[in-house]
């Protein structure tokens, strides 16, 4: 079986076509010929009741004829038409027979036109009507035959199958070429579908468009359905994940006003060690949630494009307000049509984090720059102490180094490293010319969603 | 000082409240949204703590009933959803700071006086130069109608200059007056802040005059 339905289909209509024309032209030859056959018998019917009609017995039991058929085919000597009339008396004859005789009539007693084949004078296959009649002063039966060659009606019914056979051919062909095309307006549907299906791998936010084909609703509807499920699935998951979060951070708080209390009455080393607690199942929640938001992104075969500059500029409006940012200028240097491929969300975690790191340790300026180049780039840039070459590979390490004391570029570096690295991007650390650390976010420009497992 | 706490977890209020107390403040606590929505539109507070995860109405939506209805003391939000668009949502509602849970007391407490020592202290009173009105109690800023949202480095700069009656500013007296004597001038730094002010307000609004420094336009 062939794997395409296409091939399937063609082939089978070509089969199926094929079939019914063979079988439409076996019965078109049969009823042509059995159409033939009747048109001669009726002829030699006719013949023969005007040799009935002109027929006088002899009183010696001999037939005789009044009168002879007309057609000057009886005349000539094996034309190939004949009749015969005998009595056990006497047998008379058309010239055509010459010196031969029909043979007997094989059912004797028939008084109807009765049709028979049989092996003729002269070799001649012979298609023979005979009947006896009676006649009221007669002795005996009168036999009466008549005969016409068989070959010329084989010929013609032959002839008629060879032409009969080039029709349905050709019919054959245009027949086939209908179903191809049947077949190709039936199956252009499903190609648009599987070019939707593309898209929706692409960006699992969009839908199929509805369907103009009543049979591939069904189907439209199924996958639309199946990507809402999806969809939904994952938003469930990073809700989930936030409510853990929301569920574990104010008894964490909770958690902190007891370890406060416990100072307070004295027992530092039991506050001590309740803080050390609350530190570490804090940095373990913000890792937890930074990996399965960076997990969900992953998941999501990405397609989705922000316009950088209102999200960057409504992030700094957030860092101006705080302690560390509210003494800083920021420079925000990014062209206004400028898309990066992330999710605005997303974007806003990556650069949030990022920002606030450069905010943290700049001493003046913060600088955000955008460029169009790949798939879009981004660097945040300030002016504060920067980090030296041995501890960049330290910082963007996943879950590594947190930011415990508030000093020292940590989980926020690393946060940021995990969902660059999950939207397809790659982040650089360098020396900025302001005199900090310069963080280039590039996103790559090949982003196909099919090699991002 | 008053201040508001609204959290619904009643161990962290009454933390906070006690902590609040001993910082100084007199301290009211509202556990759900509604009540916390009535207090802030009654009573006169110096600074709301506000949690976002509340009964009845939440957070954020006191926080836009209050601002809708004018009531402009300051915010911080004190929050378990410690993501970035949480935060903007919350500052872009009128929130003045924000806080993740869990939180350091100290660091709440030094946010919360700081929210305060920002808001009070100065006279409820307004600058207008040009277009250009500075509002000194609020630390914002409209222009010609518009409401600018400043950072308070950008309000103090322009806050400097509209008091200094059309006089052209240099560079370095600006970098002296915003980061202090003791630190070496920053040109760049002050060049940054103008065409960083220029963008968020409008080009003319700050005009350069070569060779002896900034002004405010309309007020040469």
């Amino acid at each position: 079986m062939p794997r395409s339905l296409r091939v399937r289909l063609l082939l089978g209509a070509a089969i199926a076509i094929f079939l019914a024309l063979a079988a439409a032209w076996v019965a078109m030859t049969l009823l042509f010929e059995r159409h033939i056959e009747r048109r001669i018998e009726a002829d030699l019917v006719r013949e023969g009741l005007q040799l009935a009609a002109a027929l006088s017995i002899a009183p010696d039991g001999a037939p005789a004829l009044e009168q002879q058929p007309g057609d000057a085919r009886f005349f000539e000597p094996a034309s190939g038409l004949y009749w015969q009339v005998s009595t056990p008396a006497g047998i008379v004859s058309s010239r055509s027979l010459w010196d031969q005789h029909l043979p007997r009539a094989g059912d004797a007693d028939s008084l109807q036109w009765k049709p028979r084949v049989i092996d003729g004078p002269f070799n001649q296959p012979l298609l023979v009507v005979e009947r006896f009649i009676r006649p009221e002063h007669a002795g005996s039966d009168v036999l009466i035959q008549l005969g016409h060659e068989q070959e010329s009606l084989d010929e013609a019914s032959e002839e008629f199958g060879e032409e009969l056979a080039v029709f349905l051919a050709l019919l054959w062909l245009i027949l086939a070429a209908a179903a191809w095309v049947q077949v190709e307006l039936g199956l252009r549907p499903l190609r648009h579908i599987r070019d939707q299906v593309a898209t929706l791998k692409r960006n699992p936010r969009q839908r199929m468009a509805a369907a103009h084909v009543a049979e591939i609703e069904p189907l439209t509807l199924a996958i639309n359905e199946l990507a809402d499920a999806r969809e939904r699935d994952l938003s469930r998951a990073r809700r989930r994940a936030a409510d853990l979060a929301h569920g574990l951070k104010t008894p964490l708080a909770a958690l902190s006003a007891q370890s406060r209390r416990a100072r307070e009455a004295g027992a530092t080393d039991a506050a001590d060690g309740l803080d050390r607690a609350i530190g570490a199942a804090t940095s373990a929640i913000e890792g937890e949630l930074a990996r399965s938001r960076a997990a969900a992104i992953r998941a999501a075969p990405g397609g989705d494009s922000t316009i950088a500059l209102p999200v960057i500029e409504s992030l700094v409006g957030v860092v101006e307000q705080t302690e560390f940012g509210a003494r800083l200028v920021f420079e925000v240097n990014i062209p206004d049509a400028l898309q990066v491929p992330v999710a605005s969300e997303d974007l806003l975690e990556i650069v949030g984090a990022l920002i606030e790191n450069a905010a943290r340790f700049a001493r003046r300026r913060v600088r955000i720059t955008g460029e169009p180049s790949g798939a879009g780039v981004l660097i945040v840039e300030d002016d504060g102490p920067g980090i030296g070459p041995e501890k960049i590979a330290e910082v963007l390490l996943r879950g590594g180094r947190l930011d415990e004391a508030g000093s020292g570029h940590g989980l926020g570096l690393a946060i940021a490293n995990d969902l660059v690295d999950a939207t397809r991007g790659e982040i650089t650390l360098l020396r900025s010319e302001l005199g900090g650390l310069k963080v280039i976010v590039a996103w790559r420009g090949d982003a196909s969603p099919a090699d991002n497992a | 000082m008053r201040a508001l706490v609204i959290e619904d977890e009643d161990t962290v209020a009454q933390d906070v409240a006690q902590a609040l107390g001993s910082a100084g403040f007199v301290v009211d606590i509202a556990h759900e949204g509604e009540d916390a929505w009535y207090k802030g539109s009654v009573e006169d507070y110096d600074v709301a703590v506000l949690d976002l995860g509340l009964p009845r109405i939440d957070g954020l939506s006191v926080l836009k009933r209050w601002r809708a209805a004018q009531r402009i003391f300051p915010v911080l939000i004190l929050s378990a959803r410690n993501d970035w668009t949480e935060k903007v949502a919350g500052i872009e509602a009128g929130a003045d700071d924000y806080l993740g849970k869990p939180f350091e007391m100290g660091e709440l407490i030094a946010r919360v006086r700081g929210l305060v020592r920002r808001a009070a202290g100065r006279a409820s009173s307004t600058i207008e130069v040009g277009p250009l009105l500075l509002d000194t109690h609020r630390m914002s800023a409209t222009y010609a109608g518009r409401p600018i949202r400043l950072s308070q480095l950008e309000f103090r700069f322009l806050d400097y200059l509209a008091h200094q009656s059309g006089r052209a500013v240099s560079a370095g007296e600006l970098a002296e007056h915003l980061y202090g004597a003791d630190e070496p001038g920053d040109s760049n730094a002050i060049e940054a802040l103008v065409v960083r002010l220029r963008r968020k307000i409008g080009p003319q609004v700050i005009e350069t005059r070569r060779g002896f420094g900034y002004l405010l336009a309309g007020d040469g």
